[in-house]
């Protein structure tokens, strides 16, 4: 459970670095490495860089929404099939999610490769 | 951060001798890899091309940068460097987004508006030069490369190049043109790729550094819009179809009842034009002229624009007024940017093409003057005499003379690029060899914007932002060839004034409507019009001059008016209801501009229900003509009847010219007559011969027409019975995002009007400003235009003007003194540019 916080805390605090012309898919080497700090059980590496990403990506957006009072999401949707503001956050939050989620599993098993993690959990 | 080992962990000795290990890490490495793959290329949904999606959802660079803060105005920063500047600029925004700019002298002011422009308008301006260079396959790829194609082989790029090198000849606007371009520049290098516009992410393409010649792109992309309409093809087939003199019926140049908008008053007794005599018919070897073309011209919805001015003897104040509306192809963002330039030496205050330095049309503290485009053809096809069959020579006066070859290169997405070699002759490029079976293959294009300009336009803004009075403005005007313009003029010394200024061919009588033989240089145009014949007025007697693009002068003027377009029912109205108005003030100016009567429906209307035999309707056609019986001829936005007028008069168009439909459905391009033809022969010639339809075995009339295309309209719309609905829903009235995305464009907008009114709203085209300015001191004014300051769909600014343009409302513009006169209720924001 402490190691999927830190992995999550890990994600959005370091994935603040993605504000300084960072490139898009960065939050999955960031994913990675959380998930090289923080090992545990794969599934909950996967699932901890998943939430991590997710957030991220989506207080990201809400923030720059909620400022924008909504002007720009409501084009963008119906741009994107009409979806709306929620669907659209929720579109921004799984394409973190999964790149962070992928990241941290990849970075769980690159430990493995080097340090012998018993039990891990 | 150290890593705190847990006890039970140890070192495997050898941690690559396990298989099972590496093989999930390169499975889990492999997939998220692949995620990052898939993410990062552009989709397509249908037809429909979506942009790579991790980049444009990631929220830190993607689309949700450009979700800027509601009052993200309000805080920008309020130094700005900006190097190159002599002195301090300071720029107050007021509560439309215009800045005002206070300069210590022009160059600082000009290198400020160019900054300002590509903060707020940078993709408009790539997409423009873009557009008119041919080089819009680089960023959309292959589905654009016909439209590329004729760009490139009209030679609009050519023009613009020509355009350069005659401005570069003043070294004054040579230097103008470089500061505009640092500043735009100067905005784009501080800029990260996260903050570039939406529509470069979208598309997945970069910015490029700004140039002159960019510049002059989008000036050729105005150009190209205002002077490239001709009917040259579409003559010459009515006049092989029909013979000389139903030509002549069908075709005439001058429409009865219209106001030119220079009269004779004697002024042109003494010009000795000494014009050959006419050479219609067409003297050129037509055959094969008028076989299969692929590209019909589209309906004659065009452009078109209103301005005027009235004498302080006719206004209510005692000072002149000035009122313009150009109408163009609305879109967001909007074709013009509103801008305050106040220098040391003057002051003034109006709208500026994104890409061009200077005010366009605006006033000042002394002056105010507008625009109407001109409607005369400048542009002409000759019929090239091959000297071969590689079609590398021509003959011209029996010499034979080479082609001289331009080789486009054209950049495509995803493809290796395309090179085009293009004919150019004397009289300029062969557009449509490219097309086996295209009408014009073998003609040549004469163009007055491949011209290097003798003038320089530049040097006539520059006249008009610093004019004092009447002599600046026509010392002005005498600097300006292309596209020619209507310029009305206002003075706070009480002058008013209009001119028809630009590079005019002088041309034999009916030179120029037809396609010509290009074998002989005899010819060409025999000249151009001499500046100081070309027409003017200064104070006529009744108080007002006026011009909606129609004649520019009745026929005693000596030299022949070429045009596509004859029909004068906007002009006619403005000068009606000048006429009939004293008192005049701005809410008066304000009635005209949105007058929504069209005296084309008013005119045909009468006749066509006096036509009609009503006994002979069911109840829904007798309670439609009902309707239509009480209508004036007013497009108002919630009335039913302009909708059952508008389908009732096109069939009654297309039944009536269905000689000219039968042949354009198979695909012959052939001219249609003037709807005040069709009006003219209903009421004085029902009999016409055209009124037979001929695919009936009965000779019809104009009778038997009007009642067959009545009920042609209710028959429309009793399966259509959703169309049957008020003229504003009816119109489909939309304006449009510049790379036609719906999601960014307003559709929703619903307002009246007719592009034969006054108040010229179609479709697509419409009032693109509304300006009337007071010429009081100090000067009053007031605009709008139909979209916003920002280019950005993520700003409020984006589109904030449209509700109150198509609700027939005005903003107060500010010529302000200093940025400290701005009113505190409309003051946004302020910022100081300086060089260090």
């Amino acid at each position: 459970m402490k190691q999927s916080l830190l992995t999550i805390l890990f994600i959005l605090a370091v994935g603040q670095l993605c504000r300084f012309g960072l490139p898009w898919w960065a939050v999955a080497p960031i994913g990675a490495v959380a998930g090289w700090l923080f090992p545990q059980m794969p599934v909950k590496s996967l699932a901890a860089g998943f939430i991590g990403g997710f957030l991220l990506w989506l207080l990201q957006a809400l923030w720059l929404d909620m400022g924008n009072e909504g002007i720009l999401s409501g084009r963008i949707g119906s741009l994107f099939m009409g979806l709306s503001t929620a669907q659209l956050l929720q579109v921004t939050g799984l394409l973190g999610g999964l790149l962070a989620g992928f990241g941290c599993l990849t970075g769980r098993w690159a430990r493995d490769l080097v340090v012998q993690t018993a039990k891990a959990g | 951060m150290t890593i705190r080992r847990r006890p039970f962990e140890m070192r495997s000795p050898y941690p690559y001798l396990r298989p099972m290990r590496f093989i999930r890490f390169f499975f889990a490495f492999a997939f998220t890899g692949l995620l990052v793959w898939l993410l990062q290329s552009p989709q397509q949904v249908g037809d429909k091309p979506l942009p790579a999606l991790g980049a444009f959802f990631n929220p830190f660079s993607g689309f949700w940068r450009n979700a800027e803060p509601a009052d993200a105005a309000s805080r920008l920063p309020q130094a700005v460097k900006l190097p190159g500047l002599t002195g301090p600029v300071q720029v107050a925004y007021d509560d439309q987004l215009v800045p005002h700019i206070f300069a210590g002298n022009i160059e600082d002011a000009v290198r400020v508006q160019g900054y300002l422009l590509a903060q707020h308008r940078l993709w408009q301006m790539d997409l423009m030069t873009r557009k008119t260079s041919g080089r819009l396959s680089e960023i959309l790829g292959e589905r654009t490369l016909p439209i590329d194609r004729l760009s490139r082989r009209r030679g609009t790029g050519f023009a613009a190049e020509n355009a350069l090198k005659g401005w570069q000849k003043s070294p004054e606007s040579i230097r103008l043109l470089e500061a505009y371009s640092a500043g735009v520049n100067a905005w784009m290098e501080q800029m990260t790729p996260a903050e570039y516009p939406l529509e470069f992410k979208l598309l997945g393409y970069k910015p490029e550094a700004w140039t002159p010649l960019k510049t002059a792109l989008v000036y050729e992309s105005m150009v190209e819009t205002l002077c490239s309409r001709d009917e040259d093809l579409a003559s010459t087939i009515a006049l092989e179809q029909f013979g000389l003199e139903t030509f002549d019926m069908l075709y005439p140049e001058w429409m009865p009842g219209q106001q030119p908008i220079i009269p004779d008053t004697g002024q042109w007794k003494n010009i000795r034009a000494d014009i050959p005599a006419s050479t219609k018919p067409a003297n050129a070897d037509l055959s094969g002229v008028s076989e299969v073309d692929p590209t019909l011209s589209a309906d004659r919805d065009l452009d078109g624009s209103n301005n005027w001015a009235v004498a302080g003897a006719k206004t209510r104040s005692g000072h002149p007024l000035l009122a313009n509306d150009p109408h163009l192809s609305l879109s967001l963002p909007s074709i013009w940017f509103q801008v305050q330039i106040h220098l040391p030496e003057h002051n003034s205050y109006g709208v500026a093409l994104p890409g061009v330095p200077g005010i366009i049309i605006g006033f000042n503290e002394n002056i105010a003057w507008g625009m109407t485009n001109v409607g005369q053809d400048v542009s002409d096809w000759y019929k090239i005499a091959w000297a071969d069959s590689a079609h590398s020579a021509y003959l011209l006066d029996g010499k034979t003379q080479p082609v001289e070859w331009r080789v486009e290169e054209i950049g495509i997405k995803g493809k290796p690029a395309l090179r085009d070699s293009v004919r150019y002759t004397v009289w300029g490029p062969v557009v449509y060899d490219h097309l086996a079976d295209h009408a014009l293959r073998n003609c040549a294009l004469r163009w007055i914007s491949h011209d290097m300009p003798e003038r320089n336009a530049f040097d006539l803004f520059l006249a008009l932002n610093a004019g004092k009075s009447y002599a600046d403005y026509q010392k002005g005007m005498a600097n300006f060839d292309c596209p020619a313009q209507n310029f009305v003029f206002a003075s706070r010394t009480g002058d008013i004034a209009i001119q028809v200024q630009g590079k005019f061919p002088i041309r034999k009588k009916d030179q120029g409507r037809f396609i010509q033989d290009g074998s002989q240089s005899a010819n060409g145009w025999l000249g151009f019009i001499p500046q100081d014949q070309v027409p003017s007025m200064k104070n006529p007697s009744r108080g007002f001059v006026f011009s909606a693009n129609q004649h520019s002068t009745p026929p005693s003027y000596p030299y022949y008016y070429c045009s596509p377009d004859f029909d004068d029912y906007r002009g006619r109205r403005i000068y009606d209801r000048l006429s009939a108005m004293s008192d005049v003030t701005v809410d008066s100016m304000k009635t005209i501009q949105l007058d929504n009567f069209s005296i084309r429906s008013g005119d045909a209307l009468p006749a066509m229900i006096s036509l009609l035999d009503r006994s002979k309707l069911d109840a829904e056609g007798t309670e439609m003509a009902a309707q239509l019986a009480a209508w004036n001829g007013s497009y108002e936005p919630g009335l039913l009847a302009p909708t059952l007028f508008e389908v009732w008069f096109d069939s009654l168009y297309r039944y009536t010219w269905d000689e000219m439909y039968t042949l354009r459905e198979v695909k012959k391009d052939i001219l249609l007559p003037d709807s005040w033809r069709l009006i003219d022969l209903m009421k004085n010639d029902p009999g016409n011969v055209f009124f037979d339809r001929t695919a009936t075995p009965a000779r019809e009339t104009a009778r038997n027409v009007v009642q067959e295309s009545f009920q042609a309209m209710v028959t429309h719309f009793r399966q259509n019975p959703k169309e049957k609905t008020d003229w504003a829903h009816a119109k489909g009235f939309a304006i449009r995002h510049l790379a036609l995305i719906d999601a960014f464009s307003r559709t929703d907008v619903l307002v009246g009007g007719n592009r034969n009114a006054p108040n010229a709203i179609s479709k697509t085209h419409g009032p693109s400003w509304r300006m009337i300015v007071e010429l009081s001191n100090p000067v009053r004014a007031v605009g709008v235009y139909p979209g916003g300051q920002s280019g950005n769909p993520g700003s409020r600014y984006y589109d904030n003007m449209v509700d109150t343009w198509a609700a027939g409302a005005y903003n107060e513009l500010l010529l302000l003194s200093s940025p400290d006169a701005m009113p505190p209720a409309r003051k946004l924001t302020q910022q100081t540019f300086s060089a260090q």
